[in-house]
């Protein structure tokens, strides 16, 4: 069964900020959900998303996971969710093998499933000629596969992806994008930040744009298109946050 | 286990790809310690073991002169050049010309100033003994001198030494003299050889001990200091590759996404630990092994190991630590790579100027000394001094070890609340 996320009334400030980054946010991440975060620079999405996945506390309100009816305890959520981070998140000296096979152990994963599940995803994301070789002198689209692949290495049941596609080639992003649909069709729960709003809009199923933290709108893609009588995802963000620069 | 055997092994893995930390920490200390070893042992051998050139310019009319040179030469500590053609205004000169850095010039009336003196004190004994002759005539003739050339360069300890050591012979000539003219005056007719033998060997022998526990007669040499003070000096500049280790490793985010795994985040801390204190004692290995078995091949003291060995292993293991977890402390400070290695390095630098590595603390001025004392480099340095030049026991330890302690814990606490202070555990 799929697991969901509810998110009630969380406020965060960052320290020696005067402005909230996050002002009582309410959302629903359902079970299997592919769940866009999309937002102007700044917006505030990745303060959620650092909330959702624990790295920040809120100064209010809470993140509570479900399965079913149950809900999760933080040491339970901390093995069944998946992080992958806009930065590179891994240790670029060491090969795409050998960084698996630590971040691997820290989920207390066995050597043997390590080594399984580093083959498998290898080779699904086209590293595994690679595989012995530094990630430091990998492009950017390899990097970010290597990111991805850490995150997802523990068969998570939801998986947090903060801009994974940033300046990667249209064939590393097509990897990556069919990968996270086959995740998804699988049961797994997805939590997704991007500014590529043609990627969000064939990805995700739900999304909640956020403005100045706070969420200004929050439904299925369709419905919201509907709604605001909007052509695409990029007509609709512009409607509703405006043309003015942000950063 | 598994989780530690794995983040140890990233450790092992991270260091070795760092080819160029690896061998500033291997090969810089060594190359210290070989090549200031060697220069210091020069200097003390050129103290201790050469003789010193002097020019020696003797226009003394009598023989006494001449004496004074000979037993200077036969003291071993001089070797005379003798340029009497030279005048004394021409010394200065060949002493700019020719860069010789110390001179002797004994005068004409060397000799008979010397005889007036001998004359005079003669003259006092025999009249204070109630023997006055009536020839005898107590004044104040002139005193004699010699001059003493150096370059400014020399330090004024080493010229007032030889300064002290020409004045110790001219006293004995002075006195030979005085003897003379005793037995001249009181017409004795035997000779006054053996007197004057028996006064200059009966002169107070000083016997030298280096103080310590075991008896050994250890006495401090070039060695015994240079491989363990740079050994702790390459120890602590670890701070250089650990610290930008860290700092790396925070920025890079692979320390927030720990955070969202289930491990404990002084899992990572600790295997660094456990993997540079490994690293420190690597270190001590090779650079006592190259002082043991190398030093003596090439012409330099061998160092000899204490044989508290258990004390020995202790401030080898504490003082790592030390080094370890002041590395661990300016990674996680620093905001920077260039942050943690500027500073990393200028305060090692520093803390091992002030901490004796590089000049005894004792020579320093008395402030200094009083700073000294708050360098890390500096108890470790004391303890490893305690066992290998003092022979010390645990109990002689207990302040270096106490003191060593204390800066870990200080270090480790200091960790925990900036790792906090970052919600990082």
């Amino acid at each position: 069964m799929s697991v969901g996320i509810a998110i009630d009334q969380v406020s965060y400030r960052y320290q020696n900020e005067v402005d909230q980054a996050l002002k009582s946010v309410r959302l629903s991440v359902l079970p299997g959900d592919i769940f866009g975060l999309l937002g102007p620079n700044g917006a505030g999405k990745t303060t959620l998303m650092s909330i959702m996945v624990g790295i920040l506390k809120p100064d209010e309100g809470s993140v509570s996971y479900y399965d079913g009816k149950r809900s999760l305890d933080r040491q339970e959520i901390r093995g069944i969710i998946g992080y992958v981070p806009q930065d590179y998140a891994f240790y670029p000296e060491l090969t795409p093998l050998q960084n698996l096979a630590y971040f691997g152990a820290m989920y207390n994963m066995s050597a043997s499933r390590i080594r399984k599940r580093s083959g498998e995803l290898l080779d699904v994301l086209g590293l595994s000629n690679v595989a012995g070789k530094k990630v430091s002198a990998f492009s950017g689209g390899m990097k970010r596969r290597v990111n991805l692949a850490i995150g997802i290495l523990h068969e998570p049941r939801v998986i947090f992806l903060d801009e994974p596609t940033v300046g990667v080639d249209v064939q590393s992003r097509h990897a990556i994008v069919s990968f996270l649909k086959e995740l998804s069709r699988n049961g797994v729960t997805i939590v997704y930040t991007s500014h590529h709003l043609a990627e969000a809009e064939e990805l995700c199923n739900r999304i909640a744009m956020i403005d100045h933290g706070k969420v200004i709108a929050f439904d299925h893609v369709s419905s919201l298109l509907k709604t605001n009588n909007s052509k695409d995802l990029q007509s609709l963000f512009l409607a509703l946050t405006g043309i003015s620069y942000r950063d | 286990m598994y989780k530690l055997l794995a983040s140890l092994k990233k450790e092992i893995l991270l260091l070795w790809s760092d080819k160029a930390g690896l061998l500033l920490m291997f090969a810089m200390p060594l190359l210290l310690v070989f090549v200031i070893t060697i220069i210091q042992d020069s200097a003390t051998r050129i103290a201790s073991e050469n003789r010193i050139s002097i020019l020696a310019v003797n226009h003394d009319e009598g023989g006494s002169g001449k004496e004074l040179l000979e037993k200077l030469t036969a003291s071993g500590m001089f070797e005379f050049t003798l340029r009497n053609e030279l005048s004394r205004e021409g010394v200065n000169q060949e002493l700019l010309s020719k860069g010789i850095l110390m001179a002797l010039y004994i005068p004409p009336d060397f000799t008979s100033k010397l005889t007036g003196g001998a004359e005079e004190i003669s003259s006092l004994m025999l009249r204070d003994l109630g023997m006055e002759q009536g020839g005898s005539v107590v004044g104040s003739p002139p005193k004699p001198n010699v001059s003493f050339y150096f370059d400014p360069v020399l330090q004024e300890n080493f010229t007032t030494s030889v300064q002290n050591i020409v004045g110790a012979y001219v006293t004995q000539v002075e006195t030979a003299l005085v003897i003379d003219q005793l037995y001249e005056d009181t017409e004795i007719e035997a000779r006054p050889d053996e007197l004057k033998n028996r006064m200059l060997a009966n002169r107070v022998k000083i016997d030298m001990f280096a103080t310590g526990r075991g008896g050994s007669g250890l006495r401090p040499n070039s060695t015994q200091h240079n491989v363990p003070a740079w050994t702790i000096f390459a120890m602590f500049f670890m701070v250089v590759s650990l610290g930008g280790n860290v700092v790396k490793e925070r920025n890079s985010g692979s320390f927030l996404r720990l955070k969202t795994m289930p491990t404990s985040f002084f899992l990572v801390i600790f295997s660094k630990m456990l993997v540079y204190v490994l690293l420190a004692v690597l270190q001590v290995a090779l650079i006592f092994s190259t002082g043991i078995f190398l030093f003596r091949k090439i012409g330099l003291p061998e160092l000899v190991i204490p044989g508290n060995y258990g004390a020995f292993i202790t401030v080898v293991l504490l003082s790592a630590l030390a080094a370890v977890s002041y590395a661990l402390l300016v990674g996680t400070l620093a905001r920077s790579h260039e942050q943690a290695n500027g500073f990393g390095a200028i305060s090692i630098v520093l803390f091992a100027a002030l901490g004796g590595i590089w000049v005894p603390t004792f020579i320093m001025p008395e402030f200094m000394q009083v700073i000294s004392m708050f360098s890390p480099l500096q108890w470790c340095l004391q303890g490893f001094y305690t066992l290998f030049l003092k022979e010390g026991s645990w109990v002689d330890l207990k302040w270096v070890i106490l003191s060593i302690a204390a800066f870990v814990a200080a270090c480790q606490a200091g960790i925990y609340l900036k790792l906090r202070s970052e919600k990082l555990v």
